[in-house]
């Protein structure tokens, strides 16, 4: 038998996920390991050997690729615990990631503590060169100030130098000769260009995400080294890839040359596998009338709002509950919506990244009054230590999870397959504190705390559809991770939703997720000149050289299939922000590019304005390696399960006793009607009263809620 | 009402007015909109309280309940669900004329339940210069097109005829009418969530909930005022001049903190000047409302109930509420500024914990020109780059080159690449100034000095518009006053010009050179307190 393997690290749990050419799933955890992330990925892969009755070798020995998603970069941002980085700069202008172009965040906090930036101004050495907007070079690059500050670098004994000057986005020679240079003097120093990480126009974006990659590089090439030899130790010879933060995956080496680009890394698994469930039909039949809220979608005002009605429009909003985070995103006709603008710790990569909206909720936030004398929850959690009060570690504040355990909707002895007893008496202590604050009863707080947490739900699903344009109320919620279940009917009942899926692989649906998406580069330049658009010919082979640039790449790592598309950032003569128009099919032509670009805004604006001139500013090209389909597994239909047993759970309607079933135990086809519980080892599922819920084939749960 | 779905209203009220804002940022044509973010949301109830306002310019906070009063008053029983109003008259419930407001009514049985209104700075509303701002400018006729609340629009949609006309008025009819698209697109997304809301829950449920909202809200501000002793305070600032030959014009604030309240009187304040640095009444009570909250806590929700702990007292005839037909265009920078940087001078001696250092005053310049790559083309160009820096405080220093006090963060500079490649410029310096901070226990932010060549081809012509080239940020609680803006032009021979805050046509050659040195914000606490650590910090930064 031969596997691949999929491998998440979360904050508490490292799922290794592996799947077989009969298309088993098969799911073991460790305990992650935050000092060095690959011991408890090799723990995982251990235990998930273990379950499969193998070796270790023996497991490595049958991989045929192991997908990857880590939290090293992320973690290095959030906790500023990157390395000892350095930038050369054009001289004149070394402030630039420190000014933020003006911007600061809370507009009404004006006592709050401006933050270091991740490279310090001492460590911002400015070279004497400077290149003009068209490539002309005004300044040549002056090789003694270069080896001033070289010297510098080395007295400060940095780890790692971002090479950023200005307009290296239209030429980069004077990066490239710079880097060569400090590569030189100083072995073994991580260095970054900026033209080499992201090679457009506007050097904000385009020296914070040098940065940022010069910050995070070394601890990601550490650990991704220090995993591939574990890897090889092990036995395995198989390809080990990185999940990016665009959702598309990457050998080692790359991930740990863009290192920025995996920043994402950790919730791109979850968007990954709502697009691979896309494939399989989830989200399909929302179209179809599943809608039981009987509404026709609101006229929709904003931009992709009328793009997706001329779209098969069909959408699946993925909706991953962890213990102190939330992560919200949406997919469209299978494919998820990428943005440039993203932040990770204060700090802006400018990559193209997955449009992933992070909630400060999760089953381990705290409720408390508010100083507004109103109940909160949130945004401070109890993590994983102490956790939960119910968890017994110390924690003596209510949680989201303590209200669900109040509620009756976890069952204290079988959480995480028993692996972890419940301490009811602590929870309902915990909870009623807050209750007598409030003047209500334990369990009356308890019920405000779980509808708190999931109106707050509600409005990150709000944000990820409403305000890209979409209706919520045809698309599909995709519950997943620890927690969401217990909340997902209720938040798509707030928003009208039509229906939502639960996966049997709730748990682990983000490393299943990884195994399921394909190898992808990106590559862009600007070439904003004189002319608004350059000519025919030199169109033609702007767009050709990117292609090929990005097809040789991903060919020297893959030996399989490669398709290619072509993008462009344009705008009108006057306008300040481009519009990215995606040109695949769209001859590169001038008119080719006006025409698309007219329809585009069109379709993003409501109006065009034929008379203007379009200015042509970044074109873009992305390479994607198809990777062999993963086996899937037959159905089974058996017979329908029965209930296990009934447990009593407080509803917004009173007590009532539900039926618990196993999720495991229910049958392809087989209905149920709520209130009643659903419960595996890893997830449980809450079916409020109205609920019509059905296990598909497919290997999810499809609810449509009652009415609200 | 339950405590769980009067949070439930809360949040949901706060997410309408985002989601507002958010699709005005998506869809507006012009820069001033879609880049600098100069823009405000809110809503306010049928008798124009303010209900719920998105955090984007804070100088709009207290300002835009007078827009939805003036259009209750002005259309009292004429108005029908579908109306569209606009107004921009400072006299009429606006600020100043740039800035246009459109008001919504959200009805419900019959009666209206709410205002969505949206205010946004239009590039240009007519008048004698273009862009909006004209230090010429003695009365307001000068400064461009007035109106008052009209209905622009019925049943959703807005009368061509008068869009037409106002677009005439203004020098770039295009951005003028993407932008009120834009605006009416932003405004019936409100009131459809709105309307949507009050079927959810009942228009009865909502407003008991909103009264408990704003009951709720002025306690929380009434309680953290309850934390400071009572007393009386004066504080004072001073604007530079009016362009017109008044320097050093008094802002005064007393300000008597009494239990859970806040009065500020602004009555000692000068009278009013000719040029346009007047404030409206709206403006006026804005700019004391933008400190308030400044003061509070950032999670005090800005809306009618935490503004009930505040009484503002002002006369007319003085600078700031100048008598209908003064010239008040720069009022939304200068004097709101001045007002709220003697509010805080006044409140240093209250609650000096909480009081701030100055942050910088707007000091704007505006180029136009001809380039040679693009042959037979003007340019206009906004300087937004060499920003100054915002206030220390007890927490800690200032932002660097983070704005004023009536942005504070919120108004973006574009990409010196993106300003190269697009315009005859050349920016040889653009770093942090050393020394522009003001010291304090706590210093200010650091200003910025940029080195702009102006390429032309042939002379360019400048505007300035701005104030703070005499008067630094304030020092605050024993720190120091930064030093003041200095913006100079370096002609081919070396010799230097300087430039006034409030000047028209300044011609630039081709070659001269545009040099700022920008105002860092103000110091907080005695400098001699300085923990050494963070002056060793600062020398190692090379920013002393």
């Amino acid at each position: 038998m031969r596997y691949v393997i999929g491998v998440d690290v979360g904050g508490t749990f490292t799922d290794v996920v592996g799947v077989d050419e009969e298309g088993n799933e098969h799911l073991a955890k460790a305990a992650s390991t935050p000092e060095d992330q690959s011991l408890g990925v090799m723990q995982g892969l251990a235990n998930l050997a273990a379950a499969l009755r193998l070796t270790l070798g023996e497991l490595l020995d049958s991989t045929v690729r192991i997908v990857h998603g880590t939290t090293v970069a992320t973690n290095a941002l959030l906790e500023r615990r990157g390395a000892r980085a350095a930038m050369l700069t054009t001289e004149g202008h070394r402030d630039v990631i420190a000014m933020r172009e003006g911007l600061k965040p809370a507009r009404y906090d004006l006592r709050l503590p401006a933050p270091p930036p991740l490279i310090p101004r001492r460590l911002r050495l400015p070279v004497r060169e400077r290149l003009r907007p068209d490539g002309r070079v005004e300044i040549p690059l002056d090789l003694a100030s270069l080896d001033a500050a070289i010297a510098a670098l080395r007295a400060a004994e940095v780890e790692a130098v971002a090479i950023c000057f200005l307009h290296s986005w239209a030429d980069p020679r004077h990066e490239h000769a710079a880097a060569a240079r400090v590569r030189a003097a100083l072995p073994g120093a991580y260095v970054t260009c900026s033209a080499d990480v992201l090679p457009q126009i506007k050097e904000y974006e385009r020296f914070s995400t040098a940065a940022v990659n010069a910050y995070v590089g070394p601890p990601v090439a550490r650990y991704l080294g220090r995993l591939e030899e574990r890897l090889r130790a092990a036995g395995c010879a198989a390809p080990v890839f990185v999940i990016l933060s665009h959702g598309g995956v990457t050998p080692i080496a790359e991930a740990a040359r863009l290192a920025a680009g995996t920043a994402l890394s950790g919730p791109a698994g979850g968007v990954a596998a709502a697009v691979a469930l896309a494939r399989r039909g989830l989200g399909a039949a929302a179209a179809e009338g599943l809608n039981r809220t009987g509404q026709p979608p609101s006229d929709d005002r904003s931009a992709e709002g009328r793009e997706g009605l001329n779209r098969r429009g069909e959408h699946i909003v993925t909706f991953d509950m962890g213990g102190t985070s939330t992560d919200i995103a949406l997919v469209t006709d299978g494919a998820a919506a990428l943005g440039r603008g993203r932040e990770v710790g204060g700090e802006r990569i400018a990559l193209d990244s997955l449009d992933i909206i992070t909630l400060g909720a999760g089953g381990g936030s705290i409720a408390h009054l508010g100083a507004g004398g109103t109940l909160q929850v949130g945004p401070r959690s109890a993590g994983a230590r102490p956790g939960p009060a119910c968890y017994g570690r110390g924690g003596t504040e209510p949680t989201v999870t303590d209200a669900n355990l109040v509620l009756g909707y976890l069952d204290p002895a079988s959480f995480l397959g028993g692996a972890q007893r419940l301490d009811e008496a602590a929870a309902r202590a915990a909870v009623g504190r807050l209750a007598a604050q409030l003047g209500l009863s334990a369990e009356a707080a308890a019920l405000g705390i779980h509808r708190l947490v999931n109106a707050r739900m509600a409005d990150g699903v709000r944000v990820a559809t409403v305000r890209r344009g979409v209706d919520p109320r045809g698309a599909t919620l995709l519950a997943f991770g620890g927690a969401a279940g217990l909340h997902a009917s209720a938040v798509a009942r707030d928003l009208g939703m039509a229906r939502v899926a639960v996966p049997l692989f709730a748990a682990g649906l983000s490393a299943w997720g990884m195994l399921q998406t394909e190898l992808r580069f990106e590559t862009a330049r600007s070439v904003l000149g004189a002319e608004a658009l350059p000519e025919d010919a030199a169109l033609a082979a702007l767009f050709a050289g990117l292609e090929e640039e990005a097809r040789a790449r991903v060919a020297a790592w893959h030996g399989g299939e490669i398709a290619l598309s072509r993008a462009a950032d344009m705008r009108y003569g006057e306008q300040v922000f481009e519009v990215s128009v995606p040109l695949d099919g769209v001859p590169a032509t001038r008119e080719g590019l006006r025409a698309a670009f007219h329809a585009r805004h069109r379709a993003l604006f409501t109006y065009d304005l034929p008379g203007e001139e379009v200015v042509l500013v970044t074109a873009r090209a992305a390479a994607r390696g198809v990777l062999p389909p993963m086996p899937r597994r037959a159905a089974g239909a058996g017979l329908p399960a029965s209930p296990l047993g009934e447990r009593l759970c407080r509803l917004e309607e009173g007590e009532r006793g539900l039926p618990v079933f196993a999720f495991e135990a229910l049958a392809a086809g087989q209905t149920l009607t709520g209130p009643a519980i659903v419960e595996s080892a890893t997830t449980t599922v809450l079916l409020l009263p109205g609920d019509e819920a059905r296990m598909r084939a497919e290997g999810w749960l499809e609810i449509a809620p009652g009415a609200g | 009402m339950d405590p769980v779905t009067l949070a439930v209203l809360e949040a949901r009220l706060s997410a309408i007015v985002e989601e507002m804002g958010e699709a005005l940022l998506r869809t507006a044509y012009s820069q001033i909109l879609n880049s600098s973010r100069d823009f405000s949301i809110a809503v306010t109830d049928g008798a124009g309280r303010l209900v719920a306002q998105a955090d984007h310019i804070p100088v709009h906070v207290g300002a835009m309940p007078f827009a939805a009063r003036a259009v209750r008053e002005a259309f009292a029983g004429e108005m029908r669900p579908g109306d569209v109003f606009l107004l921009n008259d400072p006299w009429h419930g606006g600020s100043h004329l740039p800035d246009l407001t459109l008001v919504l009514p959200v009805f419900a049985e019959g009666e209206p339940l709410f205002f969505a209104v949206v205010r946004a700075h239009q590039s240009d509303i007519g008048g004698a210069t273009h862009g909006g701002y004209n230090p010429g400018a003695t009365e307001i006729w000068q400064e461009g097109l007035r109106i008052p609340p009209i209905r622009l629009g019925e049943n959703g949609a807005l009368r061509p005829d008068l869009v037409a006309m106002l677009a005439l008025n203004t020098r770039i009819g295009r951005d003028f009418e993407g932008d009120l698209a834009a605006m009416l697109g932003a405004a019936k997304l409100g009131a459809e969530r709105l309307s949507a809301l009050a079927a959810q829950h009942g228009a009865a449920t909502l407003m008991q909930a909103v009264e408990e909202i704003l009951a709720l809200s002025h306690a929380h501000a009434a309680r953290i005022l309850q934390g400071w002793p009572d007393g009386t305070w004066k504080g004072e600032a001073f604007l530079d001049d009016d362009g017109h030959g008044r320097t050093d014009i008094a802002i005064r604030a007393t300000c008597t903190k009494e239990g859970g309240t806040l009065t500020v009187d602004l009555s000692d304040s000068d009278d009013q000047v000719a040029g346009f640095v007047n404030s409206s009444y709206p403006n006026m009570v804005s700019a004391v409302s933008m400190a308030f909250a400044y003061l509070l806590d950032p999670e005090v929700a800005k809306n009618d109930g935490a503004f009930r702990a505040l009484k503002v007292v002002a006369r007319e005839g003085s600078v700031v509420w100048a008598r209908e037909g003064a010239a008040v265009t720069l009022c939304t920078s200068h004097c709101s500024n001045e007002i709220v940087e003697a509010v805080i001078r006044a409140m240093q001696h209250c609650c000096p914990g909480r009081a701030m250092g100055g942050w910088g005053r707007r000091f704007r310049i505006a180029l136009t020109g001809r380039d040679a790559r693009r042959p037979g083309r003007r340019f206009v160009w906004h300087l937004f780059h060499a920003r100054p820096g915002g206030g220390g405080h007890a927490r800690g220093d200032g932002w660097s080159c983070a704005g004023e006090w009536h942005s504070v963060g919120g108004l973006k500079f574009g990409s010196v690449e993106m300003a190269e490649a697009r315009f005859p410029l050349h920016f040889r310096h653009h770093e942090f100034l050393p020394g522009s901070a003001g010291r304090g226990e706590f210093r200010g932010g650091f200003g910025a000095r940029l080195e702009l060549v102006v390429e032309s081809d042939g002379p360019a012509r400048a505007n300035t518009a701005g104030d703070g080239a005499r008067h630094g940020s304030a020092g605050i609680c024993g720190g120091e006053d930064s030093p003041p803006h200095r913006y100079a032009l370096r002609r081919a021979d070396g010799s230097e010009r300087v430039l006034r805050t409030k000047e028209t046509g300044v011609v630039i050659q081709p070659g001269e050179v545009i040099e700022v040195r920008s105002a860092g914000g103000g110091g907080w606490g005695d400098p001699a307190r300085r923990d050494p650590a963070r002056i060793a910090e600062d020398e190692a930064e090379g920013l002393l």
